[in-house]
């Protein structure tokens, strides 16, 4: 096998690998500050791929604008959701979390199916068939952005964890609820921020991705169950654990398909995650920031 | 004691005039919409005794039904064995699959348990779709044979209907008999007090296996004459629809009680049909009405009901409603 | 000289380094009623949790009538005979109280499961009889008005003497409650030692956890008392009553001496 097909294989995977990732660290973030897994997750990266397409097909948006509307857009939904429905559930218990997330994706999933139908999308824009040469392979420039994209968000999220005062009350209220409230953080305002981060990166996602793959309702559908494992690889709240996994399944994913059997390929996350709970379940680099 | 001979009464009379249903009747419609509701009738009550009396949100039931669909289907086809052997090696290939997965993800936290059983029902689902040698990929496996049971053929659409309503009756017996055992009522116990449950000699572990492996061999039996009935198995027998349908017949008829979980199972089965709703629609509906009774209802009808008897009794104990 | 019902011998658990209970050994004999003392901190509920199976120890043997129970897990030590009771008193909410009581009888009398699932005979005769004794404790406990509630409805102190009853279905060996009148009014006080004597009379015996020190001063034989997870006193109340150590371990030693100094001891 030549180095110029290898190198397209790692590229892919890079850029498959960053949609995980930034579907992932959401989902982590929710679950770290909330402790909800929010089934309906992948359905914002869907919701966001279709706001893109429309953006570009219907209002003819250049490239950056609908990056740019789409991501304002995912944070508005954000903040709607967790007003509407994820704050009613603090302390409310793990099951009904769950259900009411799952209730989510299914109404959206659904609702999509009916108003838009399966059959997928293509966003064609005038870069769709610009290619980009590095190390002897060509690789589109469409997925060399999305790429960018990712690694600029993924940058963004770390400095806001680390460095900014909020994103240090986010692993806080992580780390122990308690605790967080009574040094005067208010777990509602650092609960609705990392939903609003969360569905944001989502939705990014989802508008980067658009130009790359089809666009269809049950493209969020395909991801968030890997995500959920990817999550646990990475150790259940640990956003930067998540990343890692995330970046490294889809290098896999991506180099295995070149010479492995499908099934092989699509089962690696989860017979990642199995090994992973069977040898250490608390996730490869530990559950977040919770001890 | 006589509302429970009432109550036993009733159902027996009702299971009569269900069974004489295909003696009065042609229509194929509404056949269907009885086999529809017989199956779906196991699967609930397997998912009813595995989240509502043990308290275990599992996502593996669909996993499940489709493994036992598949082994019985491939024995048919495969080894030419007949119906009943191969159904009931589907059972027990599930209930196998129920006792590794329990075994080996009861230890883990609530989070992990519920996303490793929904792993494994899409895992089986992948596997269907893409070990092509085995299962003939997507296409899956069609005009499977005429299931005989005896020398009884079961071939017309009355035949299916009396069987998998046979069927879905000794299932939900069985589901019956333990529920309201004392194992049943150890089951619940552990749900609502872990701790308290220990202390009192009662082993968490062993009762919420038994639970899995049973609602999983039920389950997967119930796939496997299931798709008899289609003629064809595929890997949407694993489609997520299923997990869908029978949680929210399960949350709307209350976990942990019996007979509302199967009145919710009807309801749901016919309703939708009666008004026509094509399945995104359906499926939407259920979304928003799992929304609403997990902010609004979370017990379900039957925890209602509860409810209300609570209130009941702390008017008797106190002269008012606290 | 008859073997004790309960031997501990060095019982130890660590948490990050740090001795909860350290190297705790004694014995009690059956028959009486033993009072568990000792100031916060003092290692008493974790040496409850350990014995009980709750907990794994890091070090430590006990045996029950000869039995060793060390490291088997809770369900495993109440099936041997020891029961206990929980500090957050612990009921089943949604199950009536006869339901509560006999769902904590069913595992002692030896029915297994296919008995269970089928209900043959031997069964049913239990079935009846833990609902007779369960009456027979309710109405000990004064609640067999409330037999049939759920027991979501039951107060308090109506909660705790429920959890005491609960303990006694199985007619255990030894029944360990933890801090059974914490957070009960002085009527409810009264009520509960008369509710303990009558278990203790009717042939089981009992270890009893508490801060109410008055409590148990009245009503124990004898008095255990820890601190920082060490035995610094085990005898009678008169004595204990008057020990410097034990008066030191709560009130500090200035304390204990101006105790002692005014004779108040």
């Amino acid at each position: 096998m030549d180095a110029a097909f290898f190198v397209q294989l790692l590229l892919n995977g890079l850029v498959l690998g960053v949609i995980y990732a930034l579907i992932a660290m959401g989902l982590s973030l929710i679950f770290g500050v909330l402790e909800i897994i929010n089934f309906a997750h992948g359905e914002f990266y869907m919701l966001g791929a279709m706001a893109a397409y429309f953006a570009v097909e219907r209002v003819h948006l250049g490239y950056w604008a609908t990056i740019v509307a789409v991501t304002i857009g995912a944070l508005c939904v954000g903040w709607v959701l967790y007003e509407a429905l994820l704050a009613r559930l603090a302390g409310s218990g793990f099951e009904r979390s769950i259900l009411v997330t799952l209730g989510l994706s299914m109404v959206l999933q659904n609702g999509a199916v009916f108003l838009f139908t399966t059959t997928p999308k293509m966003l064609q824009t005038a870069d769709t068939y610009s290619n980009v040469t590095i190390g002897g392979a060509r690789i589109a420039l469409l997925r060399v952005l999305a790429l960018g994209i990712g690694v600029v968000a993924y940058a963004g999220l770390h400095l806001m964890l680390h460095r900014t005062q909020v994103g240090r009350a986010m692993r806080g209220v992580a780390q122990n609820r308690d605790a967080a409230l009574m040094v005067g953080i208010d777990p509602r305002a650092v609960s609705r921020l990392a939903v609003v981060v969360g569905i944001g990166l989502s939705g990014l996602a989802g508008a980067a991705l658009a130009p790359v793959y089809a666009v269809h309702p049950l493209m969020g559908f395909a991801f968030v169950f890997k995500a959920f494992a990817i999550i646990i690889i990475g150790g259940l709240g640990n956003v930067s654990g998540a990343a890692v996994a995330a970046l490294a399944l889809g290098v896999l994913e991506s180099v295995m398909g070149g010479f492995l059997p499908q099934v092989v390929v699509d089962a690696l996350s989860f017979g990642a995650m199995i090994l992973v709970l069977l040898v250490r379940p608390q996730g490869l680099f530990g559950r977040g920031v919770r001890v | 004691m006589s509302r429970s001979t009432g109550l036993a009464t009733a159902s027996a009379l009702l299971l009569v005039a269900l069974f004489a249903v295909p003696l009065v009747t042609r229509n194929e419609y509404l056949l269907a919409l009885g086999v529809s509701f017989a199956t779906f009738a196991v699967l609930s009550s397997g998912l009813n005794l595995v989240y509502g009396y043990s308290g275990l949100l599992s996502f593996a039931q669909v996993g499940f039904f489709g493994l036992g669909a598949y082994t019985a289907a491939l024995l048919m086809t495969e080894l030419q064995w007949s119906a009943l052997p191969a159904v009931v090696a589907g059972g027990a290939l599930a209930a196998v699959a129920g006792l590794v997965i329990g075994y080996s993800s009861l230890r883990l936290s609530r989070h992990a348990f519920a996303i490793v059983t929904l792993s494994f029902a899409l895992l089986c689902g992948i596997v269907a779709r893409d070990w092509v040698s085995l299962t003939r990929g997507s296409m899956g496996i069609p005009g499977l044979p005429v299931p005989t049971v005896g020398a009884w053929r079961i071939a017309r659409p009355a035949d299916f209907y009396w069987l998998l309503l046979g069927y879905s009756v000794l299932a939900n017996t069985i589901i019956y008999a333990l529920v309201t055992s004392r194992i049943g009522r150890a089951m619940r116990a552990i749900k609502l007090n872990e701790a308290l449950a220990q202390s009192q000699g009662l082993d968490p572990l062993a009762h919420r296996l038994l639970a899995v492996t049973l609602s999983a061999s039920l389950t997967g039996m119930a796939g496997g004459w299931f798709v008899f009935y289609l003629t064809i198995v595929d890997p949407s027998v694993f489609d997520f629809y299923y997990t869908e349908t029978m949680l929210i017949m399960v949350i709307l008829g209350g976990p942990g009680h019996f007979w509302g979980v199967l009145v919710s199972c009807a309801v749901l089965t016919v309703v939708p049909d009666l008004l026509r709703f094509t399945t995104d629609l359906r499926m939407v509906l259920y979304g928003a009405v799992l929304i609403v009774a997990m902010l609004v209802l979370p017990g379900g009808i039957g925890g209602w009901l509860d409810r209300r008897r609570v209130e009941r009794w702390r008017r008797i104990a106190y002269g008012s409603p606290r | 000289m008859t073997a004790p019902l309960l031997e501990v011998r060095g019982l130890t658990k660590r948490y990050l380094g740090v001795a909860a209970v350290d190297d705790v050994s004694f014995a009690i004999d059956a028959g009486g009623i033993v009072g568990l003392i000792g100031p916060n901190g003092s290692g008493k509920s974790t040496t409850i949790d350990c014995l009980s199976g709750f907990q794994r120890a890091d070090a430590g043997h006990w045996a029950l009538d000869g039995k060793p129970l060390a490291g088997r897990p809770a369900h495993a030590v109440a099936r041997a005979g020891l029961t206990r009771s929980f500090q957050t008193v612990r009921a089943y909410d949604e199950l009536s109280l006869i339901e509560n009581l006999r769902v904590a009888a069913q595992q002692s009398d030896g029915a297994d499961w296919w008995q269970a699932l089928l209900r043959t005979e031997p069964l049913r005769t239990h079935e009846a009889a833990s609902r007779a004794r369960a009456l027979e404790l309710l109405t000990t406990v004064g609640l067999e008005r409330y037999a049939d509630a759920p027991a979501a409805v039951l107060s308090y102190g109506q909660r705790k003497l429920l959890a005491l009853a609960a303990c006694m279905m199985s007619r255990p060996r030894l029944a360990i409650f933890d801090e059974p009148v914490a957070g009960v009014n002085p009527t409810m006080i009264r009520r509960i030692e008369s509710v303990v004597r009558a278990f203790n009379a009717s042939g089981t015996t009992l270890v009893i956890v508490e801060h109410n020190v008055d409590f148990i001063l009245n009503l124990c034989d004898r008095v255990i008392v820890l601190e920082s997870g060490r035995t610094i006193a085990d005898g009678a109340p008169a004595l204990i009553r008057s020990d410097p150590r034990v008066l030191a371990a709560y009130l500090g030693r200035s304390g204990a001496a101006a105790m002692l100094a005014r004779g108040q001891a």
